[in-house]
């Protein structure tokens, strides 16, 4: 039987407005997320502050998740994951299984909107040069974020108050060796936004990062990157660190200053490792789940990522934020919001049975 | 503060002086009233060098000046206000800037706590200007015909010789009115010169002139009594 209810597998950003969204066109949301909570990579991996505006995540995330579980039109399944797809576009069949317990369910939905996300690039896994698995003073974005949110910036290793912190970039992105060629997106603005919040946390501590390019578009560039050099006195290095070793107790970095010409050998107290997206592990069992077609790196394959960033290569079954690919918040948002209205308004097409309309449509 | 980044230790020809010397001048450069409105923040777009014409025929690079204040880089700054800082033609191209950073005014504040501090480099430097000032103060205008001399232009060529030798011939069979001098330009109103040293006395730069040549400014200061009293004005 056809119908308009909509499933959304993720509650991340992407996820939750596309359910608000779903049940905002007046149509039924499940939103589905195999964890025990919502909220997605903000609230899971403890993230600091939100670009833009500098606003602490956990409240954002918590006005947003407020919104979706007091709306009748979404019922959110939490501890909850896909386990089987059958039928097509205007009447799918989908197999929950509740995490653990072995319990599962069967819904009717009209079309399925994958929101599963990306995980933080592992850089101990491919760029041993860094020894982030061999130093604790070699440090992650994401490990960043939640000494950020603890207001307690210190030294892994000692639990000292750093004096000199640098950034490397590009970490897993860009790079042909570990089959990563795209660019992240996020690192430039995230490595920044950190490098004010540890100048804020730890004012004697000098910051710096090591970029190829900085890639700090739109209101990234006033909001972040010009106050961190003029304000905050982040010092950017255009040159990429080859090598991390150990001197003493603290931390050589070897690398090019390209702007001075000349080859650089400094010591920090801690490395933070500007890491890149991935695919994260629901992402791509969904797509297998789903059956629907990945791209090289494992993403989600969309039709155009410009003029049709939400299709996937199964009718009635979209894709929103960063399963298709790097995205930053701010895309993650508005493609959970642009699903949400394709998914719906195929689903009723198709239940008013206007094949043709549908087709159009997705 | 540990230096920044290790400079290279080749063709050193400056004094080199302890870190915390090095370090103060830094902090009297930083601490210019202008300094602040001089640099924003730099992501080497390289456009200064573009436009820079000193650029062109030296070693220099105004972005790697803005960029070492910026980096605070003690070492690199001291080096920069010993060198290249003189390389620099003050002409102001940089101020197209997109980040409103003005690189050559930066350049200006180095070269006055240079001067101030004595560096030998600033006062080789400067060496060559010693003449052009004594003739702004007792003319009025900076260059005069009689200053072409073979040894103050070697890279003119034997040429320079040949006009100096006849140089009130060669003036005289100029068509423009000349005063048919070859000590001065053109006539320069005396109140035009005592208005010029009064600017130059309150805003420092008789000071800077000292630091750099005690004998031109005492010779300065004798020329200009006379005048400032005729003018009205005491001495000091």
């Amino acid at each position: 039987m056809a119908n308009d209810a909509v499933l959304i597998i993720g509650g991340g950003p992407a996820g939750l407005e596309a359910a608000r969204g779903v049940a905002g066109l007046g149509a039924r949301a499940i939103l589905v997320e195999r964890r025990n909570n919502l909220g997605g990579a903000p609230i899971n991996e403890r993230y600091a502050a939100l670009t833009h505006g500098f606003r602490d995540a956990e409240e954002v995330m918590n006005e947003i998740i407020a919104e979706v579980t007091s709306e009748a039109l979404i019922d959110v399944r939490l501890g909850y994951s896909v386990a089987a797809v059958a039928g097509s576009a205007g009447d799918f069949t989908v197999t929950l299984a509740k995490e653990g317990n072995g319990h599962s369910d069967v819904v009717n939905v009209g079309a399925i909107i994958v929101a599963t996300g990306f995980q933080h690039f592992d850089p101990g896994r491919e760029t041993q040069m860094y020894g982030y698995y061999e130093f604790d003073d070699v440090i992650t974005l994401q490990d960043s974020e939640r000494m950020l949110k603890d207001r307690n910036w210190v030294r892994p290793s000692n639990g000292e108050s750093p004096k000199r912190v640098c950034f490397i970039q590009c970490v897993g992105s860009r790079d042909r060796h570990i089959g990563n060629e795209y660019c992240s997106k996020v690192c430039c603005g995230i490595a920044s936004k950190q490098a004010i919040e540890i100048r804020q946390q730890v004012p004697d501590c000098r910051v710096f990062i090591f970029y190829i390019d900085m890639r700090m578009y739109g209101y990234w560039e006033n909001e972040i990157y010009w106050p961190a050099q003029e304000k905050y006195k982040v010092q950017y290095v255009k040159g990429i660190v080859t090598e991390i070793l150990k001197k003493g107790d603290k931390l050589l970095v070897r690398g090019e200053d390209t702007t001075m010409g000349r080859p650089v050998e400094v010591t920090m107290d801690v490395v933070v490792l500007s890491n890149g997206m991935e695919p994260s592990a629901g992402t791509k069992e969904m797509a297998r789940v789903l059956g629907l077609k990945q791209n090289k790196y494992g993403f989600i394959e969309v039709p155009h990522d410009a003029l049709n960033p939400t299709a996937t290569s199964v009718p009635g079954i979209f894709v929103s934020g960063a399963a298709a690919g790097p995205r930053d918040l701010d895309d993650s948002v508005g493609t959970g919001g642009a699903a949400a209205m394709k998914a719906v308004s195929l689903a009723r097409k198709l239940a008013r049975g206007d094949l043709q309309l549908a087709n159009a449509s997705r | 503060m540990a230096k920044y980044f290790d400079s290279s230790p080749s063709k050193i020809k400056y004094d080199d002086v302890p870190y915390e010397k090095k370090e103060e001048l830094f902090q009297q450069v930083k601490s210019d009233i202008r300094f602040d409105d001089y640099l924003y923040g730099c992501y080497e777009c390289g456009i200064c060098v573009a436009a820079c014409p000193s650029a062109r025929f030296y070693d220099f690079s105004p972005r790697r000046i803005a960029q070492a204040l910026a980096r605070e880089d003690v070492e690199l700054v001291f080096q920069q206000m010993n060198e290249d800082v003189w390389d620099c033609s003050q002409c102001f191209s940089c101020l197209r800037c997109p980040r409103g950073n003005n690189p050559g005014g930066l350049i200006t504040i180095m070269r006055e706590v240079s001067i101030n501090n004595g560096l030998r480099t600033a006062k080789e430097a400067l060496e060559g200007y010693s003449r052009i000032i004594y003739k702004i103060m007792s003319t009025g205008t900076q260059v005069s015909p009689d200053m072409l001399q073979p040894e103050a232009f070697p890279d003119w060529g034997p040429e320079v010789k040949q006009v100096s030798d006849n140089l009130d011939l060669w003036r005289r069979a100029l068509p423009p009115e000349t005063m048919h001098t070859t000590t001065t330009s053109w006539e320069v109103d005396e109140k035009t010169i005592v208005e010029l040293y009064l600017i130059w006395s309150m805003t420092g730069v008789m000071d800077l002139i000292r630091n750099v040549d005690k004998n031109l400014h005492m010779i300065l200061t004798d020329v200009m009594e006379e005048r400032l009293e005729e003018a009205g004005y005491e001495a000091n």
